[in-house]
C-alpha cells in the first residue's frame, strides 16, 4: 500500500513537471514566429543529442561501477580529435594505426599472461620485482620502437603545417597532403618488434601486479585473447605495408564517406581507450572512490595537455562533409529528397533555413543511439546483467557471471559514446581542447535533472538542458516580453549556463532524486 | 589430496577478516552429500560470513574450502559459483528492474539451463509461473523469497547456500518454504542458515554451531535434539 502511494506520488511529480515543461514551451511558442520556434527546437534537440551521448555513457559507468569518470569530457574531446585526424589527415591516421594495433596486440595478451603466471611457481622476490622490471622494460621498448615508425604528420608550431591550415584547405577543396615520410626496412623492423614486445611486457607487468594482490586461480588457456592478438598483429602489419594505397583510397572516397569512416574509427578508438583505462588504471581502485576521483580528474587534465602538445592550442574547424555542405544550384533544398540529390547545407522552411548537418543529422544519430542502447539494455543478456549489476553487483557475481568483464565492456561502451559525441560535435561546435569541459558540465546537469543512474533520465535531462539553452540563446536575440517589464528582456550569453543550473536547482528541490531517479 | 568419500564440501579452519575485524576465527564445517546441514548460532556469530567465505565474496585469509576434493578458496566468486554453487542471500537480492523471467534467466550459466529446469522450479513454486512477467519490485516479500530460491535452481548446482529463508515471512509461508527446501534437498545438497531453531531442526540432518566466529560443535541433528543443555547454552532456545 505504501509502495502504491509512493509510486503515485512520484509519478504525479513527474507528470506535473512534464506538464509545466510542455506549458513552458507552448508559451515560448507564442513569443516568437513559428519557424523560429521550430528551428530553436531543432537546435535544442541537436545540443541535447550531443549532451546525451556524453551523459548516457557517464551514467552507465557510474550506475554499474560507481565510478565518477571526470575524464569523460576529455574523452569526448579526444574523440573529436581522432575524428578530425581521420577526416582531415587520413595519411597520418593510416600511419599511426600500425604501431597502435601492434601495441594493442601485445596488451590483449593480458589474460594469457595471467594464465602463465598462475601456472608458474614464482619466488617471492621474483613476484615483487617482475611487475616493475616488465613495466620499465616495456616502456623502454616502446620508447625505442615508436619513433621508428614513419608518421607523416602536421606541425602545430609551424603555421603552414598546422591543423588549422589543413582544415581550411579541406574546406576550400584544395587539401594537399605532404609527401609521406620514408624509413628503411631495418629501422621499421626494430619499430615493429619494439611496439609488439613493449605492449606484451606491459600486459605481463599488469598481470604480475594483479598476481601480487590476489590468490591465483586455475583458469583455462585464453585462446580468444591470443586469437585477437594475432588478428591485431596481422592488421597492423598489413596496414603498414599498404599505407599509401589506403590513404589514396580514403582520399578518393570523398568527404562524406570519409566522415563516416572517421565517426566509426573515433567511436571504436574511444571504446578501446575506455577498455584500456578500465583494465589498467580504474580496476585497482574500485575499493577507493576518492583515489578514483583524483585519478579520473588527473587523466582528464593529462589528456588535454597531450592533445595540446600534439595539435597545438588553437581551435580548429572540422569542415562539414559534402553531403551537408552544398550551396550550389538547387540549394537551399525544398525537401529532404532535394537535399539528398543536391547535397545541400540547408533546407528552406517557412522562409527560414534548417541546417542539414546540425539540425537533422546530429539529432538523427542521437535518436538512433538512444534506441540502440535502449534495446541493448532491455533485450540482450549483457544488458540484463548491466541492469541487475546497477542494483547488486555482488549477487550477479554470485550467480556465476564475471562482472569484471562486464565492467570493461561498459567502460568501453561509455567512452565510445562520448567519443562518438565528440566527432559528431566537431563540424558544428568546432574542435578545441576545451570543448569537453563545458559539455561535461552540461551532461552532469542533465544527469542531476534526470537521475544519475537512469538511462531514460539521461535522455530527458539532456533534452531539458539542450532545449533550455537554445531557447535562452534565441530570446537573447529577439527579446522576451515579461510581465511588469516595459522593455522586452534580452538574456545575455552568460545566462545560458546559469539558466540550466537554475532549472537543476528547482527540480532538485522538488525531486531530490531527479526526474527518473530512484530513492536510495 | 585426501578426500572423504561422502563430504561434498569441507570448510577447514577458515579465518575471515572484514576490514580490520577478525570475523571468522576458525570455522570448520563438513557437509555430507545429499542432505541438509544447518549452521546454528546467535545473531552476528558468523553464519552468513561463513557462507560468503565459501563463495569468496569475503575470501578467507587462512584455511581451506574444499569442494568435491578440489581446493576453491582464493578463487573469484563467479568462478566458485560456476563450479555449481547456488546462493540465496538473507536479503533476497531479487533484481528489482528485471522481470521474474529475467531474474531466472540471469542465473543461466549455459543456454537452455532455465528450459531444462523450469518444470522442477515451477513444480516447487507454482505461483512464479503466474508472476513471470512482473518486475522484481512488484513482488511481495514471500514471492521474492521464492524467486530467490528458484534463481539458485536454474543452473546445475550441486550445492545450495540458503541464508535465513524464513526471515520475515508469515507462518503459512514459512511452511511452504520448508516444504520446498525439503523437496529440493532430495535433488541436491543444502547448507541452511536458519535463525528459527524449530524450522532448522525439522529440516536438517546435520548441524554445526558457530559461536563468536568459531565452530564449536557439530554432528547429527537427532543427537543435538536430545542435548537440551547445549541448545540452551548456544542457541538460547528450549
Amino acid at each position: 500500500m505504501d509502495i502504491a502511494i509512493n509510486t503515485l506520488r512520484r509519478n504525479r511529480t513527474q507528470a506535473i513537471t512534464l506538464t509545466a515543461l510542455v506549458v513552458f514551451f507552448l508559451v515560448a511558442m507564442q513569443g516568437m514566429e513559428t519557424q523560429d520556434w521550430v528551428i530553436t527546437m531543432l537546435r535544442g534537440l541537436a545540443v541535447a543529442a550531443v549532451t546525451f551521448l556524453v551523459a548516457s555513457g557517464f551514467s552507465l559507468i557510474f550506475g554499474l561501477m560507481d565510478v565518477l569518470n571526470l575524464a569523460h569530457g576529455t574523452l569526448f574531446m579526444i574523440g573529436a580529435y581522432i575524428g578530425w585526424t581521420v577526416y582531415v589527415r587520413p595519411d597520418t591516421a593510416v600511419d599511426i594505426t600500425p604501431p597502435i594495433a601492434l601495441i594493442a596486440a601485445g596488451l590483449v595478451l593480458l589474460p594469457a599472461c595471467e594464465y602463465l603466471l598462475a601456472k608458474m611457481r614464482l619466488s617471492h622476490t621474483i613476484l615483487r620485482l617482475l611487475p616493475w622490471v616488465a613495466l620499465i622494460l616495456g616502456l623502454l621498448l616502446l620508447f625505442v620502437g615508436l619513433p621508428r615508425f614513419p608518421i607523416t604528420a602536421w606541425d602545430p608550431m609551424v603555421y603552414d603545417k598546422s591543423p588549422v591550415v589543413y582544415s581550411v584547405q579541406l574546406d576550400t577543396g584544395r587539401l594537399i597532403l605532404p609527401e609521406p615520410v620514408q624509413v628503411d626496412a631495418n629501422s621499421l623492423a626494430v619499430g615493429i618488434a619494439g611496439a609488439l614486445l613493449g605492449g606484451g611486457l606491459i600486459a605481463l607487468s599488469l598481470a604480475a601486479f594483479a598476481r601480487r594482490t590476489r590468490a591465483v586461480a586455475k583458469t583455462r588457456f585464453p585462446r580468444m585473447a591470443v586469437g585477437v592478438a594475432l588478428v591485431l598483429m596481422i592488421l597492423g602489419l598489413v596496414i603498414n605495408a599498404s599505407s599509401a594505397a589506403l590513404t589514396q583510397l580514403l582520399m578518393d572516397v570523398g568527404t562524406t564517406w570519409r566522415f563516416f569512416v572517421a565517426v566509426i574509427v573515433a567511436t571504436f578508438a574511444g571504446a578501446g581507450l575506455g577498455a584500456l583505462m578500465e583494465v589498467s588504471l580504474i580496476r585497482p581502485l574500485y575499493a577507493r572512490p576518492i583515489y578514483q576521483l583524483m585519478l579520473t580528474l588527473g587523466l582528464g587534465v593529462i589528456g588535454r595537455e597531450v592533445i595540446i602538445a600534439i595539435f597545438g592550442r588553437s581551435q580548429t574547424s572540422m569542415p562539414k562533409p559534402a553531403l551537408f555542405n552544398g550551396t550550389g544550384p538547387g540549394c537551399p533544398a525544398q525537401n529532404i529528397g532535394d537535399w539528398l540529390a543536391n547535397q545541400c547545407s540547408t533546407i528552406s522552411f517557412m522562409g527560414s533555413r534548417i541546417r542539414t548537418y546540425n539540425e537533422i543529422f546530429v539529432i538523427l544519430v542521437g535518436v538512433i543511439v538512444l534506441i540502440v542502447v535502449w534495446l541493448l539494455l532491455q533485450r540482450s543478456r549483457i544488458g540484463m546483467v548491466i541492469r541487475a549489476g546497477v542494483q547488486d553487483r555482488e549477487m550477479v557475481e554470485a550467480l556465476g557471471t564475471n562482472v569484471r568483464r562486464v565492467f570493461t565492456v561498459v567502460f568501453a561502451l561509455g567512452v565510445g559514446l562520448a567519443a562518438l559525441g565528440g566527432v559528431l560535435a566537431g563540424p558544428f561546435m568546432g574542435v578545441s581542447d576545451s570543448m569537453g569541459e563545458s559539455l561535461l558540465l552540461s551532461a552532469l546537469i542533465a544527469l542531476a535533472l534526470g537521475g544519475l543512474t537512469s538511462f531514460p533520465g539521461a535522455a530527458a535531462g539532456s533534452l531539458l538542458v539542450g532545449l533550455l539553452q537554445q531557447f535562452i540563446v534565441k530570446y537573447g536575440q529577439i527579446g522576451i516580453q515579461l510581465p511588469f517589464l516595459a522593455e522586452p528582456f534580452k538574456p545575455t550569453p552568460p545566462l545560458v549556463p546559469a539558466s540550466t543550473l537554475l532549472l537543476m536547482v528547482i527540480i532538485l528541490l522538488v525531486m531530490p532524486q531527479g526526474l527518473f531517479g530512484r530513492k536510495e | 589430496m585426501v578426500k572423504p568419500a561422502d563430504n561434498l564440501l569441507e570448510v577447514r579452519d577458515i579465518h575471515t577478516f572484514i576490514g580490520q575485524f577478525h570475523i571468522l576465527q576458525g570455522v570448520t564445517v563438513q557437509v555430507p552429500k545429499g542432505s541438509i546441514t544447518t549452521l546454528l548460532g546467535r545473531n552476528g556469530a558468523g553464519k552468513t560470513t561463513t557462507l560468503k567465505s565459501i563463495l569468496g565474496i569475503t575470501p578467507p585469509r587462512q584455511g581451506q574450502v574444499i569442494l568435491d576434493g578440489e581446493e576453491i578458496q582464493g578463487r573469484r566468486t563467479y568462478e566458485i559459483a560456476s563450479l555449481g554453487i547456488g546462493f540465496v542471500p538473507d536479503y533476497r537480492a531479487v533484481f528489482r528492474d528485471l522481470s521474474v523471467e529475467e531474474n531466472l534467466r540471469i542465473a543461466e550459466r549455459k543456454p537452455g539451463d532455465l528450459a531444462r529446469h523450469q518444470d522442477f522450479i515451477f513444480g516447487l513454486f507454482p505461483d512464479l509461473k503466474r508472476l513471470i512477467k512482473l518486475r522484481g519490485q512488484q513482488l511481495s516479500g514471500g514471492q521474492q523469497q521464492m524467486l530467490a530460491i528458484a534463481r539458485a535452481l536454474v543452473a546445475d548446482n550441486r550445492l545450495l547456500l540458503i541464508d535465513e529463508p524464513s526471515e520475515g515471512l508469515a507462518p503459512v509461508l514459512v511452511e511452504q518454504m520448508m516444504e520446498a527446501i525439503q523437496r529440493l534437498s532430495e535433488e541436491t545438497t543444502v547448507i541452511l542458515v536458519e535463525q528459527n531453531f524449530a524450522v532448522a531442526s525439522q529440516l536438517a540432518k546435520y548441524y554445526v554451531i558457530i559461536e563468536e566466529g568459531r565452530s564449536v560443535q557439530g554432528g547429527l541433528m537427532a543427537d543435538l535434539l536430545k542435548d537440551r543443555e547445549t541448545i540452551q547454552r548456544y542457541l538460547g532456545a528450549a
